[in-house]
């Protein structure tokens, strides 16, 4: 591929040069042409002269579509894509600059040397331009679909832990739920809704145009309702906040089809920080913040534990209970310091940046540290005509203890369930006795699966995660002509992962091997995703009413990954033991479980390199008529490795889009300052996943297992289909904007296992099926209420509502329901008519007259598993104030998810153990006061509190009883700020914050924090087991500029 | 304005040779897409080495893939034979044990042995070119497929077998005749390659470390193929009388000759544990049937002890008997109300100490059983049968031999007085019957064919425990040994108690996947899919 990429290189190099001087003639001719065309007569008498220039911003950043007209006639021209103009004028004439969301900039012309402009932002609205599909900047009135820019600074102004969580109630349509497993977490990202079965359902993270990985570390995400698994965070979380200028969001297909694979969920595209010409800037930020729980489970303090050695807690009346949660939560905190320094010639600029992270959360021992390096060199040669930029990152973070979720491996079940009015804290001492294998056991009254000792399992079941990350992306660009240029770029993302857990002598069955000497598994993975790219940009010079620009290019995208893991999984889970006790090396694994008939073979997996590669082509082009309609279409053909062993390797994705600008086209009141609507159509594919095609067999200590699984030539990547239209309306001189947007999505031919006839020789087969619909509206709506030199206050409005649909499964197979987790009292399908997400479990039966069915004893008769809860939200509001006030500000997000329905699985053990505050009020009320039928007819109204909550709570719970309202309303960020006078001093700024997260539930119905997720995969969404609870924060932040 | 657009056209001739070379070189990039996608933690079909495909296909014989002989043979065949009866109910009182035939068992006989066994031959051991590179090991493949496929066609009737593996979606069903066709024809490519390759290669054991069932002896296979030839053969002497007998000759003739004594056993070393072993010792699922205690009790057959143990009087352990039936044998009827366990726990199980331990190979065809068929085929008068006495006798010997009784043979062939006895339940006596036949064991040369048939089938079935699906289907064809009936029958009337079980209904995932073709394999079976409509080689009409 090497030699491919250099000869893609060479050949536009070729191909161009034999054009390049009909091509500079012309664009010289046309110029003169036009100049002749377009002034009167009389001017061709002054000798007029080309005037060359461009047009950049404050930050140095090219200007796209600036109009430049000549004062006092009707000629003018346009900055190209470079941000660069040619004009024909006279001396003394005077060129307006004139561009949305800037300052008019009026400049005679004294001399006919280039002449570069810089504008100022206005500080009204939304930048004009808009960073696109690889990369590319393009003005926002030529788009043809919906795209929301974020600026780095909103970003950092309350600092969350994972960077993309901040992005929650900032863009219309994204819904972000992060793991609750708090510090150093994973997010799930999910724009427009949910849509593949198989797959994966978030966006495609793009920093500087090219994709990175956003692979997590550690033992992946959990599955079920025993969970244990640590969570090593995701690549996104990697990332520091303060080297990003600004993240755009590409909701859409339309927006995100020149990517191809894996853009089929949207695109998150980061733009980072660059030096700037000129100056030289030392920034220093520096935040503290400190982290307690929101909220906690809700317990009794009447009733004691039920006798001598039980583990509930059913007993006799008690006067009060020690508050055993206050003994284990620590306060959380976080220490974040950066520094980054910028500055550059016009040559070239630098940016580097340094920033250490320190966090701890609040469950003991759980710390994350983290180090991030960035330096991002840009520079110019060949006059200005050859662009050379590199950015490095280098990210070391390491996490330890992050609380696994679940009822395993966690400290919470322990110290939830602990029996009521006794005192936990003679547990803290964790290790008792001495084992017969010479090392302590655990210091703990109970023998069950799914609770120990909350300190053992943070000092004796502990997990680590640790990664070294390097990203590197560089870029050549070149302008062959003012309106044609080659751009090369290449990046490697590499990420060198270990994750490990724990499992001391003393641990309980079944997460400790049957030898009684502990237990170890964990892994080592190296994976490394390469990435090029060469892009031929062009746009026809001129000054014609129709114009075009477009590119054409090639790009590969490489992945491998070299992974060992060892110990009990995958093969055997919690098998293999230790040969000596607690003695955490390789070579003191078991190689077979103690006195079994081993069928497993080895403890020891992967130690292969998995390799997956996408090459593509693709083209857009961007037809415009006299600046008011643009037309785009962009066309990709991607060949994927996973499509390997079939008969088409290659796919294409089309997208086509259309613009009016109304307000070019027609004369509008004038209080309309901009009037734009915009359609737009794609198609966008989803790779399958690997060795599909394929399937080969495995060893085992009797010789092989053979693959039932039958391989698929038909295979073809999952397809999105969208369409959207919208519209994006300013008012008032730009004070007003709003935006609407309305698309449909449905995602075909998904990869969904199938069960073929047993005579066809297979035990499973795959199908190209399903039909997944996802409709919306987004609103976006902003406010500049006051502008003045004292008091500014910007209101911003965000609206987004999702309907997903299942609109088929694979009938043509009678197959209507693809299952994503099922865990004891909690499955979740996605089936035919119902939507994604949506949550089954049992209920009570109820006859005729909706009484419950009980039996004679008050214990329900329970239903088959039905649907019982979605917990993705009906629609999403939330409303950012941003206030200053002379050297002060304030900054509001308050943010709403309305509708839908979430599960506790914990709230039914508290239950089943007694612990619970209902438990305790329903016993002190005599009963539960039911609406119940027994079996022969007769009514019960009171069912013994015990009888109740045993019957309904538990591993097996009727979980129809424990749904709960969605709905949420928070302050999810404040930020105060005071910005100290620094005239004639060495600070050029120094700006104190007092910030908070997630201050205050406006509205919270559920016994926990909705927005949190179990997993970040597609299963176990909107249920709480044992989660650890959300996190409220309180920082101050200090930056200061040098 | 001409110039522009001559100079257009030119920009879009450039980029679409730049698009054009582009493509070109990717396309030629594609090659490493293959080792892309090919998990390199596991073997490529076309990577299998035999050796190590061999030994699962062996294994699944007996359903090991899924460890689904349980469900794939003992609860149908074991217990239809007269052999086996559960002491356990499985939480359904409604199941195979009252003719109520339960899908979620049966099917493991079907699915497993297409997915596990023929599938594999047809679409892995196929490709990786066998049949022409190592002809000797495609003919045992063949050989294996053949032994297999007659336990699923012997057990449902019509059924895929020349399409398999064709599709994805829709697989035909085979008629039993045509069936029988296929395996004999298979048994004769793989006879004459064995042969061919024994000559040219005398005592060579390629296929050592990769055969658990005869350890690579060519010759043994041989053996084992001419016989299995001879009992596909005698399935059919009431259908069609013709093929039975000519392939039963060309079986008697055939070159590398018959199995003939204990060490020709054909046997599998499973993997995991002994499957007698695993459902009697370690499920506790496992017990001596009625049928075949009211025969081996009567005759006082010296392998009774080697086959059972007696019954548990032993209070310490679960459902023990009063101890006025110590030492006794006693099995259980099928079809009885057993409740649950322990109920009926301390009837007489599989002997899972000494004949049955964890690692004991299961025995899928017995020399005993050749020579049972060489004395109906001297019945019979065909050629190269010798002598149906010796034959007879030779039989009985045989199987002493193999269960280490040698020395009780000569005593036991002579005894022409013992018979079966009544079956007597000692915790229900609804249970009780008496004994259904009267054949003696003593050969009796003056006796009629169908005495001598009964005689015959009766010892072979005593010698070929316990493998239960050729006995059940013996029992089917002859009539023979007289197995007690269900006690109870729930069957709704689809399954006559006399006439007994004749088959297993289709898996009902057939009818939800592959629903056309089990439609039509209904048509072909002549009667409706349900345990009471006979198999092709069924013909209701007598023995002679």
């Amino acid at each position: 591929m090497k030699k491919l990429l250099l000869l893609i290189l060479l050949i536009p190099f070729i191909s161009v040069r034999a054009n390049t001087p009909p091509g500079e003639k012309m664009a010289i001719t046309t110029g003169r042409l036009v100049s002749l065309n377009g002034m009167t007569k009389l001017n061709t008498d002054f000798a007029a002269i080309i005037i060359k220039g461009s047009v950049k911003d404050a930050t140095g950043q090219p200007l796209v579509g600036v109009s430049i007209g000549i004062k006092g006639t009707t000629s003018g021209t346009q900055t190209d894509i470079n941000g660069k103009f040619t004009i024909s004028a006279n001396l003394g004439d005077v060129l307006v600059f004139s561009y949305v969301g800037y300052v008019k900039k009026e400049v005679p012309i004294v001399n006919a040397n280039n002449l570069d402009v810089e504008l100022v932002n206005d500080g009204k609205t939304l930048n004009e331009v808009v960073v696109t599909a690889l990369g590319v900047k393009r003005s926002e009135k030529s788009l043809t679909y919906a795209t929301q820019q974020v600026s780095g600074t909103e970003l950092t102004n309350v600092r969350t832990d994972n960077l993309v969580d901040a992005l929650s109630g900032k863009v219309a349509g994204i819904t972000i739920s992060p793991s609750a497993s708090g510090i150093g977490g994973s997010a799930k990202v999910i724009l427009r809704g949910n849509r593949s079965l198989d797959g994966n359902n978030q966006p495609l993270y793009v920093i500087d145009g090219v994709p990175i990985s956003n692979e997590g570390n550690g033992m992946g995400q959990p599955n079920d309702a025993y969970g244990g698994n640590p969570e090593g965070g995701d690549g996104i979380s990697n990332l520091n906040p303060d080297d990003i200028e600004s993240m755009t969001v590409l909701k859409g297909g339309p927006a995100a089809a020149l990517y191809g694979s894996g853009a089929a969920n949207g695109v998150i595209l980061i733009t980072t920080k660059k030096g700037k010409t000129g100056k030289m800037t030392i920034n220093f930020s520096s935040s503290a913040s400190i982290d307690n729980k929101a909220y906690e489970p809700q317990f009794q303090s009447r009733y004691g534990q039920t006798s001598a050695g039980a583990t509930t807690s059913f007993g006799p009346a008690i006067s009060s209970a020690p508050d055993n949660l206050k003994l284990f939560f620590q306060t959380g905190n976080n220490f974040t310091n950066s520094f980054s320094l910028s500055g550059g010639t016009d040559v070239a600029q630098t940016y580097f940046s340094y920033t250490n992270t320190s966090a701890r959360g609040i469950e003991p021992t759980n710390t994350l540290g983290r180090n991030n390096f960035n330096l991002h060199e840009t520079a110019k040669f060949l006059n200005g005509k050859l662009t050379v930029d590199g950015n490095m990152n280098y990210i070391t973070q390491s996490l330890f203890n992050s609380p696994a979720l679940g009822y395993y491996t966690n400290p919470l079940t322990g110290l939830y369930l602990f029996p009521r009015g006794q005192n936990i804290s003679q547990y803290k001492n964790y290790e008792g006795p001495n084992g017969n294998n010479g090392v302590p056991t655990q210091n703990w009254p109970f023998q069950e699966d799914i609770q120990q000792n909350p300190w053992w399992i943070l000092n004796r079941n502990p997990n680590e995660t640790s990664r070294n990350r390097i990203m590197m992306n560089g870029s050549v660009k070149y302008d062959i002509t003012n309106w044609l240029s080659i751009q090369a770029r290449g990046s490697l993302d590499r990420l060198a992962d270990k994750s490990d857990q724990k499992y001391y002598a003393g641990t309980l069955a079944p997460q400790a091997a049957p030898n009684g000497n502990g237990s170890w598994n964990g892994s080592n993975n190296t994976s490394q995703q390469k990435y090029a790219d060469v892009i031929v940009n062009f746009n026809t010079p001129g000054k014609s009413v129709f114009k075009l620009d477009g590119l054409v290019g090639a790009s590969i995208t490489d992945h491998t990954s070299d992974n060992l893991s060892f110990g009990p999984y995958p093969q055997a889970p919690n098998l293999f033991g230790l040969f000596v006790p607690n003695l955490f090396t390789l070579q003191n694994i078991e190689v077979a479980p103690a006195g079994a008939n081993n069928p497993y073979g080895s403890n020891v997996s992967g130690g292969t390199t998995s390799e997956y590669q996408t090459q593509a082509v693709f083209g857009s082009g961007n037809l415009s008529y006299k600046n008011w309609v643009y037309l785009s279409l962009t066309e990709r053909i991607d060949w994927s490795s996973t499509l390997a062993f079939t008969s088409a390797l290659h796919y294409s994705y089309p997208s086509a889009g259309l613009s009016f600008i109304l307000n070019q086209m027609f004369t509008l009141p004038q209080e309309i300052t901009y009037a734009k609507i915009r359609g737009s159509y794609a198609s966008v594919g989803n790779s399958p996943g690997q060795y599909l095609t394929n399937p080969v067999n495995y060893p085992n200590a009797n010789s092989v297992s053979f693959n039932s699984a039958a391989p698929y030539p038909t295979l073809k990547p999952e397809i999105t289909k969208t369409q959207e239209y919208g519209t994006d309306l300013r008012f008032f001189n730009d004070k007003l904007s709003f935006s609407f947007t309305y698309y449909k999505t449905n995602t075909i031919n998904q990869t969904i296992q199938v069960t073929p006839p047993a005579p066809s020789g297979y035990g499973t087969g795959y199908v190209n099926a399903a039909n997944i619909q996802n409709k919306g509206i987004e609103v976006t709506l902003g406010y500049n209420l006051l502008q003045s030199r004292d008091l500014e206050w910007n209101s911003t409005v965000n609206f987004s509502r999702n309907i997903n649909k299942v609109l088929d499964i694979y009938s043509k197979a009678n197959i209507d329901s693809v299952q994503l987790t099922n865990s004891n009292s909690y499955r979740s399908y996605v089936r035919k008519g119902g939507s994604y997400g949506d949550i089954y479990g049992q209920t009570i039966l109820k006859d005729a007259q909706g009484r419950l069915m009980l039996a004679d004893n008050g214990s329900p008769l329970t239903s088959d598993f039905v649907k019982i809860a979605n917990p993705e939200p009906k629609f999403q509001l939330a409303w950012n104030n941003s206030f200053r006030y002379k050297h002060f500000s304030l900054n509001l997000l308050v943010d709403g998810k309305f509708g839908g329905q979430v599960v506790s699985v914990m709230q039914s053990l508290l239950d089943e153990y007694g612990v619970s505050k209902a438990y305790g009020d329903a016993r002190a009320a005599g009963g539960v006061k039911v609406n119940g039928v027994n079996p022969e007819g007769g009514a019960i109204t009171t069912v013994d509190a015990e009888t109740w909550y045993t019957s309904i709570g538990g591993r097996g719970a009727i979980l129809g009883q424990y749904v709960y309202s969605a709905t949420t309303v928070r302050l999810r960020e404040a930020a105060l700020g005071y910005t100290l006078p620094v005239q004639n001093s060495v600070f050029k700024s120094f700006k104190l914050s007092l910030t908070g997260r997630n201050l205050i539930y406006f509205y919270r119905k559920a016994p926990f924090d909705p927005e949190l997720t179990s997993s970040t995969a597609n299963g176990l969404g909107g249920v709480d087991i044992f989660n650890q609870p959300a996190l409220r924060s309180y920082g101050l932040k200090l930056d200061v500029s040098l | 304005m001409k110039t522009k657009y001559k100079s257009t056209k030119y920009n879009s001739y450039c980029i679409a040779i730049i698009c054009a070379l582009i493509l070109s070189g990717l396309t030629n990039c594609t090659k490493n897409f293959d080792k892309f996608n090919t998990d390199p933690t596991g073997i490529a079909n076309k990577n299998l080495q035999i050796p190590t495909l061999f030994i699962p296909l062996e294994q699944e014989i007996m359903y090991s893939a899924d460890d689904g002989y349980q469900v794939g043979q003992n609860l149908n065949a074991d217990i239809y034979a007269g052999y086996a009866c559960p002491p356990e109910f499985f939480g359904t009182s409604l199941n195979n044990m009252n003719y109520v035939l339960l899908d979620i068992w049966n099917p493991e006989a079907f699915n497993s042995i297409y997915t596990n066994l023929i599938g594999p031959i047809k679409n892995k051991l196929a490709a990786t070119g066998v049949k022409a590179s190592l002809p000797d090991f495609w003919a045992i493949a063949l050989i294996v497929e053949a032994e297999a496929m007659d336990r699923v066609t012997d057990k449902f009737g019509p059924v895929p077998y020349s399409k398999v593996g064709t599709s994805l979606v829709s697989i035909p069903y085979d008629s039993q005749q045509s069936i029988y066709q296929q395996m004999f024809s298979q048994l004769d490519t793989a006879t004459t390659t064995l042969n061919s390759y024994i000559t040219a290669h005398p005592g060579q054991t390629p296929f050592a470390n990769s055969d658990v069932v005869f350890g690579g002896d060519y010759t043994k296979w041989l053996k084992f193929a001419n016989s299995l030839r001879f009992r596909l053969a005698m399935h059919l002497v009431k259908v069609d009388p013709a093929t039975a007998q000519a392939q039963a000759e060309k079986a008697m003739a055939a070159p590398g000759g018959l199995m003939a004594s204990a060490s020709d056993n054909a046997a599998v070393a499973v993997a995991g544990q002994n499957d007698y072993w695993q459902i009697t010792s370690s499920y506790t699922d496992n017990s001596m049937n009625a049928s075949i205690g009211s025969y081996m009790v009567g005759y006082n057959d010296p392998r009774l002890p080697v086959y059972f143990l007696p019954v548990n009087t032993d209070p310490s352990q679960p459902g023990p008997l009063p101890a006025q039936y110590a030492g006794q044998y006693i099995g259980i009827r099928l079809g009885t109300d057993v409740h649950s366990k322990p109920l009926y726990s301390g009837f007489s199980v599989y002997n899972y100490n000494t004949t049955f331990p964890v690692t004991a190979k299961e025995t899928i065809m017995t020399a005993a059983e050749v020579w049972f068929l060489k004395a109906e085929a001297a019945l019979r008068g065909w050629a190269g049968a010798g002598d149906a006495q010796t034959d007879y006798q030779t039989g009985i010997q045989t199987s002493m031999d193999q269960y280490g009784v040698s020395g009780s043979a000569a005593a036991y062939m002579a005894d022409g007085t013992s018979k079966p006895i009544a079956y007597v339940d000692p915790i229900n006596a609804a249970d009780n019957s008496p004994a259904l036949s009267t054949i003696t064991i003593k050969w009796d040369p003056l006796a009629s064919n169908e005495v001598k048939l009964e005689r015959i089938i009766t010892q072979k079935w005593l010698a070929m425990f316990p493998e239960g699906q050729e006995a059940w289907t013996e029992f089917r064809r002859t009539g023979y040994p007289k197995l007690f009936p269900v006690v109870n029958n729930y069957s709704g009337g689809a399954i006559s108690t006399q006439i007994q079980i004749r088959r297993l209904a289709y898996p009902l995932s057939e009818y939800a996947t592959n629903g056309t073709a089990v439609q039509a394999g209904v048509v072909l079976l002549g009667g409706p899919d349900n345990g009471g409509t006979r198999l092709w080689w069924d013909i209701n009409k007598g023995n002679f």
